[in-house]
């Protein structure tokens, strides 16, 4: 950890722990800032990597791989035009790869996305989605049984399943309300995960449901069923209801997105590398056309942190990595980079809050060329040892697009490679 | 400028008052993952429903709306996972704070907080007459009546009175001639009453590296009232350090700690949670250091000793304290043991030891110290070393008491690596070895 820091990556959402991942493999001294818990915990689990588009289309993107190619010829600074076709499809294999050896299969390719329930009963097209949660998928019309537990009130069953039985998928839901889950009013995810993973109470869970089947042909879980052994624990439900189950991601937190959290710091925690919790950077130090140290908030005192490379991976407005206030300024938080938001703040938005073309503050972040190094006007790098990557670049629209983790995943993965060049 | 210097011409900056970053709550939930306490028990709703949520109806004059926030560890898990911020345990520690002032403690538990939460009064009447107290809180008689009296939990563990104090040691310690350079070391109550073996082996330590120590007389830091909420009792220890350490800092020389928590409170505890942001304070804060975290700085340097280190075959957990990690400055402590060769750390990933100073001491907490414990009890065995490794005394008292794995500090191990001949279980292990 004293030793020389190959790269710095501040910010640990997929972007960051993604860049920080691929350098660390490629034998590169790697630290992680984190200012606290993000991204990973407010996520699917899910790789959405292009949901909608063009942004008015009223139906989901069904291939992403051919609609990536149409929008990288239309749009050639969206991230994926700048990152190429290649690294989508090389990003996306090789984090498969890496959950895959974690013993958490990520199943899909670019060439067809998932259509799977969300904890209200919508549709979500999604890309690569984990084992536990295929068998949900919605383009079969089986029946579907979904369970909620009474203590855990953050999943509500009834209205998924009403949702989704009003779009012609047969569904039904049990809440259950077992003794072993009657010693806590709430319980959150997480420890409602932990417990899954304890064989007594998945029988439990078994022998409360088994009269409750009925005709269901699969059944649905909120995303609980374990942390660490996420794919013994479905199995294991699988077997012992004796069909196909399901996990649906929860409202935050998020214990699908945390599993991905988790497998993504091993690996770079088995590389030597260092993923710091609760390390806010608050600033700079440049010199000479180059970053020579980023600075955190400590206890007493600010510290400075030395690499030869630099990843931002802040993220947006929402991330924290760009700064909107009150008076209608936007700053980048670490570096003050510039932004291509609108100068005046009455052109953040369009009259209408449900505007289809969306409203112009949504495309706010930092410029980047092909390599990913912030740009100025005349797209010429501002600092040789910077990268940036994921949610907080310029010229997407990560949450309409439905590509938040596609962007993260692809931008991080093809940075963390320009790291170790 | 050398990092030993005291930087007496920084900016000084009070943080925010704490209750200001209740609004950069979005209410995600991610503290509610991670927080220790409420995984195990009901009897804690969890940080956003104690810390943002509650702190809204505590503006004011308005009655503290609920006694579950003394449930907190104030372990500050919850500000290290926040994404935006927030500083969680401190609202909680203000808002019991705010109880005590309302006389909402029961009587018994408000004795037996105060009498728990000062070690420097129960070190100065119980280390004297040693064998007599460490008798009588070693037999199941004595901790039955301090049950059944004051609530403390009669399996909790009791560290021993030391039949020499700290401070005695360094009377007769004899300074080395030469010394280049001078620092304070601050030792804290633990050091002085209970495990004088941890100051011995960071002065030497020091000495090492070519310091003077200087030891000037202090006072508890503060820490163990403050998170009982005793905030006025807290203040006057608090200003009283800071008349007994400002001068040292004035002459250009910096603090440095053993114990975690005292640092921490000295940096930015005591300041922040009694908003107490005089000049001096803010001084003091600036030029405090944990003891690793200023090695760290000599090593950046190229000011660290490490071309003699002796080796240490042994194969150790290491637990960075919840307290140690609220620093926000990483882990020093495993990149000075580092260096010491042969020696293989293994990093625990354990939210926190589960005993919170004086939390699991209290008989109504002590089942969920132990059950927030688990997870790192299991590691330690798991590792199975002679001794575990902790930077912070109550938690070493409280791993060592559930895992019988005997538990030292890091500097112990590279004072042991300096050559020095450490005592207690350390020293075991290494005749052993020998």
């Amino acid at each position: 950890m004293g030793k020389q820091t190959d790269v710095l990556v501040i910010g640990a959402g997929l972007a960051g722990l993604t860049a920080a991942w691929q350098a660390a493999r490629h034998g590169k001294k790697v630290k992680v800032l984190a200012k606290g818990w993000g991204a990973t915990h407010w996520h699917s689990g899910c790789i959405d990597l292009l949901g909608y588009w063009p942004l008015d289309a009223d139906t989901a993107v069904v291939h992403p791989a051919p609609a990536i190619a149409q929008l990288i010829k239309e749009q050639p600074q969206h991230p994926y035009a700048l990152a190429g076709l290649d690294n989508v499809t090389a990003a996306l294999s090789n984090f498969q790869d890496l959950c895959a050896e974690a013993g958490y299969p990520l199943e899909g390719s670019p060439e067809k996305n998932w259509l799977l329930p969300t904890a209200v009963g919508t549709f979500r097209p999604t890309c690569l989605a984990p084992q536990t949660m295929t068998a949900g998928d919605l383009s079969s019309d089986a029946p579907l049984l979904l369970v909620g537990f009474a203590q855990f009130v953050d999943f509500y069953p009834h209205v998924a399943a009403d949702n989704l039985a009003q779009q012609g998928i047969p569904a039904e839901y049990v809440m259950l309300d077992l003794p072993s889950l009657a010693r806590q009013h709430r319980l959150t995810s997480v420890v409602l995960a932990h417990m899954m993973e304890q064989e007594a109470f998945r029988q439990e869970v078994a022998q409360a449901l088994q009269p409750k089947l009925g005709q269901a042909a699969r059944v649905g879980f909120p995303a609980v069923l374990g942390l660490r052994e996420a794919t013994a624990v479905w199995q294991a439900m699988s077997d012992l209801l004796e069909r196909p189950v399901f996990e649906i991601p929860t409202l935050p937190p998020s214990v699908a997105g945390i599993r991905l959290h988790h497998i993504l710091q091993d690996a770079i925690q088995a590389q030597g590398g260092w993923v710091f919790d609760g390390m806010e950077a608050v600033g700079s130090e440049k010199d000479g056309g180059r970053v020579t140290a980023v600075i955190t908030e400590t206890a007493a005192r600010n510290r400075a942190h030395r690499a030869q490379n630099y990843v931002l991976s802040t993220g947006g407005i929402l991330g924290g990595g760009i700064y909107a206030s009150y008076e209608g300024g936007v700053h980048e938080v670490v570096f003050d980079l510039p932004l291509n938001a609108p100068d005046n703040h009455l052109d953040w938005f369009h009259t209408d809050f449900m505007d289809k073309r969306g409203h112009p503050i949504y495309q706010t972040g930092i410029r980047v060329n092909k390599q990913f190094r912030p740009v100025n006007g005349s797209e010429q790098p501002l600092l040789s040892n910077l990268f940036a990557a994921g949610t907080t670049l310029a010229h997407c629209e990560p949450i309409r697009e439905r590509s938040f983790a596609g962007i993260a995943l692809v931008t991080g993965y093809a940075v963390g490679k320009n790291t170790i060049r | 400028m050398n990092i030993w210097e005291a930087q007496t011409d920084i900016e000084l900056m009070p943080h925010k008052p704490v209750e200001a970053s209740l609004d950069e709550c979005i209410k995600c939930n991610i503290c509610m993952t991670a927080c220790p306490v409420t995984a195990v028990t009901d009897l804690f709703p969890g940080p956003k429903y104690e810390g943002p949520q509650a702190a809204r109806f505590r503006q004011g004059q308005q009655e503290t709306p609920d006694y579950s926030v003394d449930y907190c560890s104030g372990c500050r898990v919850c500000n290290m996972v926040c994404p935006n911020g927030v500083r969680i345990a401190e609202m909680n520690a203000r808002a019991r704070a705010t109880m005590v002032e309302q006389e909402k403690v029961p009587l018994k538990h408000k004795i037996r907080n105060n009498l728990i939460a000062r070690p420097e009064t129960l070190g100065k009447l119980g280390q004297p007459v040693y064998p007599i107290s460490n008798f009588l809180l070693g037999s199941g008689f004595g901790r039955s009546l301090a049950g059944l009296f004051f609530d403390i939990a009669p399996k909790a563990a009791l560290p021993d009175y030391t039949p020499e104090k700290f401070s005695k040691w360094v009377q007769k310690h004899e300074k080395p001639a030469q010394a280049k350079r001078k620092v304070v070391y601050f030792h804290g109550c633990s050091t002085e009453y209970y495990e004088p073996r941890v100051g011995k082996a960071a002065v030497h330590v020091l000495e090492a590296n070519g310091f003077e120590v200087l030891i000037p007389p202090q006072n508890c830091c503060g820490l163990p009232l403050l998170s009982n909420g005793e905030f006025a009792a807290a203040q006057k220890y608090y200003e009283s350090n800071i008349k007994k350490l400002i001068d040292y800092i004035k002459q250009g020389y910096v603090i440095v700690g053993t114990s975690t928590s005292c640092t921490l409170t000295l940096k930015e505890e005591a300041p922040e949670l009694l908003s107490f942001y005089t000049d001096d304070a803010l001084l003091l804060a600036g030029n405090t250091f944990d003891f690793n975290e200023f090695l760290v700085h000599l090593l950046d340097a190229g000011e660290l000793r490490i071309d003699d280190l002796r080796p240490i075959p042994l194969t150790l957990a290491y637990h960075p304290p919840c307290q140690y990690r609220a620093h926000r400055i990483g882990f020093p402590a495993i990149e000075v043991l580092d260096l010491i060769p042969e020696l293989t750390i293994i990093k625990s990933e354990a939210a926190c030891c589960g005993v919170g100073g004086t939390y699991g001491y209290k008989a109504e907490k002590y089942e969920i110290s132990m059950e927030v414990g688990r997870p790192l009890f299991e590691f330690i065995q798991e590792v199975d070393g002679p001794v575990a490794v902790c930077d912070s005394e109550t938690c070493r008292w409280h791993i060592a008491g559930a895992t019988g794995v005997p538990n030292v500090h890091p500097v112990e191990l590279l004072a042991a690596a300096y050559g020095y001949e450490v005592e207690g279980p350390l020293a075991d292990v290494l005749r052993q070895l020998a």
